[in-house]
């Protein structure tokens, strides 16, 4: 696994995937889907796609993949090792969502949520594999959301292909196991070797497991916290962990999308909001300018200025 | 908007002149002072094609390099003292000079119809209807 493209700009998403095996483009193949790190508040959501043909689903089950989450690192690194040896009929890829795009999407003015997120990148993986010659007819998909609807889009998406959405599909099918564990194992590696683009020095690298309610993630949130730009972009700052953290240690920042009260913004722009027309002080026409400025200027928002 | 009478006084800079990279932020920020722009800004900028792309705050931006129009000079000006009435003559002092700034739009990727671009139009248009006739 070369994390190379991805660690080259960590600021995007980003693809990586084995070589497709011969076999895969001639034999009808199941393939499972999967992530890793959809809960922290540090580093990137990985998803996984990993494949096989049918008739090898038995030699998948004999490598002993499990769910990543019952797996030790150290576990998790050997059974990827032996899905690597068995590359003459597994396939996998990956796609690395990065912080910053789960950051910059979910903050987006028309929102994008996670799961909408997530849907689309398993959409794209399936997509990319049989884009690429695998034979696809059979597709396990792990699942948050209610599996029914999603199975139900999935099915519609890639006619002739049978889908299988379940909660908790990493423990019931090997294949999708075998999808987790590549996921996870780029997750760990991502995290563990984050390559800060900010210029901070040496940084602290006892992140923790980057879940919320972890203390040393906790503790990193609090020292990595700038007035100004908050964090680097290695936190998910569409984290209700970050915004808290932000809003009560960080310089406040308004944004012309803000959901903020209309008369209240108006007040801190130092505007006349249309309510304070109707209001009695404001009725006397002493506050009128003498004369308003042409629309040239308006639209350039262009004042003449006789004080700083 | 008040109509004041006082003076401003511009110092020149001490020493050397310094140039230093302007942004535009699409944002009101609630600071006024020093930040560690390069580190954190600067040093996650990418450039591609004519768009430059960052995030600030977990958003994105996309902007562009614009240049003062001929003839201009962009001043970053601070206060000396603070007056204690807006009756009191008032002392800045160049703090740096900039004949290029980049601005940043949240998201809309920077064209032509952007203010900023815009208001760069006046400088020209003023010298036509103030400047000298020729006959």
């Amino acid at each position: 696994m070369d994390l190379g493209p991805f660690d080259a700009d960590n600021s995007v998403s980003c693809r990586l995937s084995s070589h497709i095996p011969d076999v895969c483009k001639t034999e009808d193949c199941c393939l499972g889907i999967d992530e890793a790190g959809r809960g922290p508040v540090l580093g990137p959501m990985v998803y996984g796609i990993c494949f096989c043909p049918v008739s090898k689903k038995d030699d998948l089950k004999d490598l002993k993949v499990a769910d990543s989450k019952t797996l030790t690192e150290t576990e998790r690194e050997n059974l990827f090792q032996k899905l690597d040896e068995a590359r003459s009929y597994i396939g996998w890829a990956l796609q690395i969502l990065s912080p910053n795009t789960i950051s910059t999407s979910m903050l987006q003015r028309s929102k994008y949520n996670l799961n909408a997120l997530s849907h689309d990148t398993a959409i794209g993986l399936v997509q990319y594999a049989l884009d690429s010659g695998v034979q696809l007819t059979e597709v396990f998909v792990d699942t948050v959301g209610p599996a029914e609807k999603y199975e139900e889009k999935l099915s519609q998406l890639f006619p002739g292909v049978k889908v299988t959405v379940r909660p908790k599909a990493d423990s019931l099918f090997p294949v999708v196991s075998a999808a987790s564990i590549c996921a996870k194992v780029a997750r760990d590696r991502v995290v563990k070797g984050w390559n800060f683009a900010e210029q901070l020095g040496e940084v602290d690298s006892d992140y923790g497991s980057g879940y919320p309610n972890d203390p040393k993630t906790k503790a990193w949130l609090l020292k990595y916290l700038d007035p100004v730009f908050g964090y680097p972009q290695f936190v998910r700052f569409s984290w209700s962990t970050a915004q808290t953290l932000m809003d009560s240690k960080s310089v406040t920042v308004h944004w012309d999308d803000d959901d903020e009260d209309g008369e209240k913004a108006a007040q801190r722009q130092n505007n006349r909001s249309m309510l304070s027309y109707f209001s009695a002080s404001s009725g006397a026409n002493d506050q009128t300018p003498a004369h308003q400025p042409h629309r040239f200027f308006t639209d350039r928002r262009l004042k003449s200025l006789d004080a700083l | 908007m008040s109509c004041n009478s006082n003076v401003i006084r511009v110092l020149p800079p001490v020493g050397q002149e310094q140039r230093v990279p302007v942004h535009l932020m699409p944002c009101e920020i609630e600071h006024n002072g020093s930040a560690q722009v390069s580190e954190y800004f600067t040093a996650t900028m990418k450039d591609r094609k004519h768009e430059k792309t960052v995030s600030f705050r977990g958003r994105g931006l996309k902007g562009q390099e614009l240049s003062c129009p001929q003839g201009y000079t962009g001043l970053v000006l601070k206060e000396v003292n603070k007056p204690g009435s807006d009756q009191e003559d008032r002392t800045v002092r160049i703090s740096s000079v900039f004949n290029k700034l980049t601005y940043w739009n949240l998201e809309t990727p920077p064209n032509s119809d952007d203010t900023i671009v815009m208001a760069m139009d006046w400088p020209e248009l003023a010298e036509a209807i103030h400047g000298p006739v020729d006959d």
